[in-house]
């Protein structure tokens, strides 16, 4: 179906645009759709584009697409092209209402606030329809990758279990298998070279060279999953099908190959603005396709700036044929990325920024001191950082959250001291370390016009929050001009 | 290591007081306080580190030490005045310099620019390049090699654009040279001195750790377990050659000897 013409401004002369957008948004597991080499859809800012390297994927039977568990889910359920390879939380509730909330995706296991909650109730998926989160339930104390239990070192207390999944008999703390539950947003299985790419051979915030991968040898990057418990897209893959497709068996080598290979090749950005027109027009080289064919894991600093996109919309052309309000957003871009680059402010307090590494506290940065590879947004460096988003007294109120009180039982937490008060302790549920309580893996910054809501607990319910949030968080003024600005940059990628 | 490497150690470790400490130790301040952040901005990394010597009331400038302060900690301060002194900061420049950040709490003290311009951001001359710059290719030496790995007081993390990098010095040419034993000696600062009224002495567990973080990131740099070799050196065993103590007497001590031992 021909849906759309959008009017998107060109270098010479205006131009029509039509593209064809998907029909069918959903993917449902084993629907047997051909994923094509190209595919666009609409969000509420303009256009998304999904691109796979080579030629069409047949997904029949592919261990991506077809539901391998027992709950019925496959990858995609949570995974949808349509959502940047996310999940928008306006989509977990569409599907609720397509289905009267029998899809897959509200199984009861981590698709529902608890397990033992009464299923097929909205209120028992509230999390999921609301704010677009997922249990990740955590052995507690944790084990390291060959499987011995780690000695932590601080106490988890439980101090408000909305849900019983951390109190109860069956989940939580006081459980047979001791355990505590999460709630994190699926983050996006696309444009990976960039997230597994190693841009340096050791991690400052940790001080220690990077560790490698057992089966290939290759360094490992850090920069998977919020807590960074598996340390590659295979191991994510296996601990995933574990879980969340309630897989009781082994994914076998072909299995893992198949999910793997296509999560190399799938990339996704922003590629059209409905205010702005084309994303990669006008000398502006935004959309998926420069990811795409780009080298992954350069630092912003020494190679292509970050956002640098859309630095030719810095000076478009006086008479270029565009519209006043095309004109308007492409200069809100433009300036959106400067601020992100430019504007410092004093970081405090933050761990893994301000400590232990020996940046200082507090230390004048701006967005793109974390936010340093090139094209992505996310850390070059592993990317466990705390920015206060889960933990007490910066994160905002929660009480639809779990609260958890740690308590540092050997050195105190360099910033929060010895008792800390956290939604989820992050980076610290697969390290035990008291010091990493609150990090949480930086992501893409890529299609986030179609995944909405954001941060790993879902607590900015669109992009204006999170501007807000740091904006709060790190006292830094930004103008009423400077918030457009960046909104309108991160809408665009 | 073989027995005249180790007599030459020894000689080493005999005379270096003789070498270093005295030549240098009049020049070398050293005391405990709170910083101070000056909030000048030019641009990204620039604020300036001060600090307070208690016993004279100089205020110096700390902020070239490669591990900048927390301003809600006291720091140990270990320096030599630099030669060219510009006034950017508020302080007597202090350079090299070292900084360690020490468990006494602090109350948060920062000043405004007050007409101070601070210095912009220059990159460390040590510093690790990226994984995407291509690095020359080491012919295989095959001559013994000692490096040192230094480390901030009480510490046993890897020092960011100081001990990272010389580090991979020393992982490089381990890996290339295919040694037949690495030895990894760590030291520890543990004679107890009275600096600024605290009384600063190291736990001699700290040699052990360090050495234990250095061999663990030779292992992951490539270097074959089985060819290291971890030892605990003498106590407050003065350095000598230490690079990465840029000649200060104390941060010398606080260090992991490398020993690529090639026969």
């Amino acid at each position: 179906m021909i849906v759309a013409a959008f009017l998107a401004g060109g270098g010479i002369g205006a131009y029509a645009v039509a593209k064809r957008v998907a029909d069918e948004r959903w993917w449902s597991p084993g629907d047997g759709r051909a994923f094509p080499s190209q595919i666009d859809y609409r969000n509420d800012a303009g256009v998304l584009r999904v691109l796979l390297d080579g030629s069409p994927l047949p997904t029949r039977g592919h261990p991506f697409f077809a539901p391998t568990g027992t709950n019925g889910r496959a990858c995609v359920t949570c995974h949808q092209p349509a959502d940047a390879m996310s999940l928008s939380a306006a989509t977990a509730r569409e599907r609720w209402e397509a289905t009267r909330g029998r899809d897959p995706l509200f199984a009861a296991f981590d698709g529902s606030n608890c397990p033992t909650l009464p299923q097929g109730q909205r209120e028992s998926h509230s999390l999921l329809l609301e704010r677009g989160l997922i249990r990740v339930q955590r052995a507690w104390p944790p084990r390291a990758a060959d499987g011995t239990a780690i000695d932590p070192d601080f106490r988890i207390e439980v101090v408000r279990d909305p849900y019983g999944c951390n109190t109860g008999t069956t989940y939580g703390l006081a459980a047979a298998e001791p355990s505590v539950s999460v709630y994190r947003r699926p983050r996006p299985v696309a444009n990976l070279k960039y997230l597994t790419a190693v841009g340096f051979p050791y991690d400052p915030k940790q001080g220690m060279a990077l560790p490698t991968d057992a089966e290939s040898g290759a360094m490992i990057s850090g920069n998977l999953m919020a807590d960074a418990r598996a340390p590659t897209l295979a191991a994510q893959a296996r601990d995933a099908a574990a879980t969340h497709l309630e897989f009781t068996g082994a994914l076998s080598d072909a299995q893992l190959r198949g999910i793997v290979d296509f999560e190399n090749r799938v990339y996704v950005a922003q590629w059209l603005d409905f205010d702005g027109g084309a994303l990669d027009t006008d000398g502006a080289v935004g959309g998926p396709a420069t990811l795409q064919g780009s080298k992954p894991g350069q630092l912003g600093s020494t190679g292509r700036a970050v956002w640098s996109e859309f630095a030719a919309w810095e000076k478009l052309p006086a008479d270029a044929p565009l519209s006043p309000e095309q004109r308007a957003f492409r200069e809100s871009v433009a300036r959106g990325a400067r601020v992100f680059r430019e504007k410092t402010f004093l970081i405090t307090d933050s761990a893994g920024i301000n400590s232990p590494i020996g940046f200082g506290n507090p230390v004048r940065n701006s967005c793109v001191f974390c936010h340093n590879m090139s094209q992505m947004g996310n850390d070059v460096a592993p990317g466990q950082v705390d920015l206060g988003t889960t933990t007490l007294p910066h994160a905002d109120p929660a009480p639809h959250l779990p609260l958890f009180r740690i308590t540092c039982l050997k050195q105190p937490h360099p910033h929060y001291g010895r008792v800390i008060l956290t939604n989820d302790p992050g980076y610290a549920l697969t390290t035990g370390r008291c010091a990493d309580v609150g990090k949480i893996t930086l992501q893409s910054m890529r299609g986030l016009a179609a995944r909405a809501p954001y941060f790993s607990n879902g607590s900015a319910a669109d992009l204006r929050a999170v501007v807000d949030y740091y904006d709060r968080r790190y006292h830094i003024g930004y103008t009423e001009q400077e918030k457009r600005d960046l909104v309108n940059l991160m809408r665009s990628l | 290591m073989n027995a005249a490497r180790a007599r030459a150690l020894v000689l080493v470790t005999l005379l270096t007081p003789l070498l270093v400490g005295a030549a240098t130790a009049a020049e070398q301040v050293r005391f405990v306080s709170c910083p101070i952040y000056r909030d000048v901005d030019a641009g990204r990394k620039s604020g300036c580190w001060l600090a307070d010597d208690p016993a004279t009331g100089a205020r110096y400038d700390v902020t070239s030490a490669p591990t900048k302060p927390d301003w809600n900690r006291a720091v140990l301060v270990e320096g030599v005045k630099a030669s060219r002194q510009d006034d950017a900061c508020g302080g007597a420049t202090l350079d090299p310099v070292r900084v360690s950040v020490l468990d006494a709490p602090c109350v948060r003290s920062m000043l405004p620019a007050e007409g101070y311009r601070g210095r912009p951001f220059v990159l460390p001359a040590r510093n690790l390049a990226p994984t995407g710059v291509p690095r020359p290719i080491a012919s295989a030496p095959r001559t013994n090699r000692t490096f040192h790995a230094v480390f901030d007081f009480g510490s046993a993390f890897v020092v960011y654009q100081l001990t990272d990098y010389l580090l991979d010095e020393a992982a490089s040419y381990a890996v290339a040279a295919k040694p037949v034993r690495v030895v990894v000696t760590g030291h520890a600062a543990t004679a107890p001195a009275r600096v600024s009224g605290h009384e600063l002495r190291e736990p001699a567990s700290l040699a052990r750790e360090r050495a234990d973080v250095v061999a663990e990131w030779l292992r992951r740099s490539g270097v074959p377990a089985s060819r290291l070799e971890l030892r605990v050196g003498a106590d407050d065993a003065p350095g000598t050659d230490v690079a990465g103590a840029d000649g200060l007497v104390e941060p010398a001590r606080r260090r992991v000897d490398i020993d690529v031992l090639v026969e």
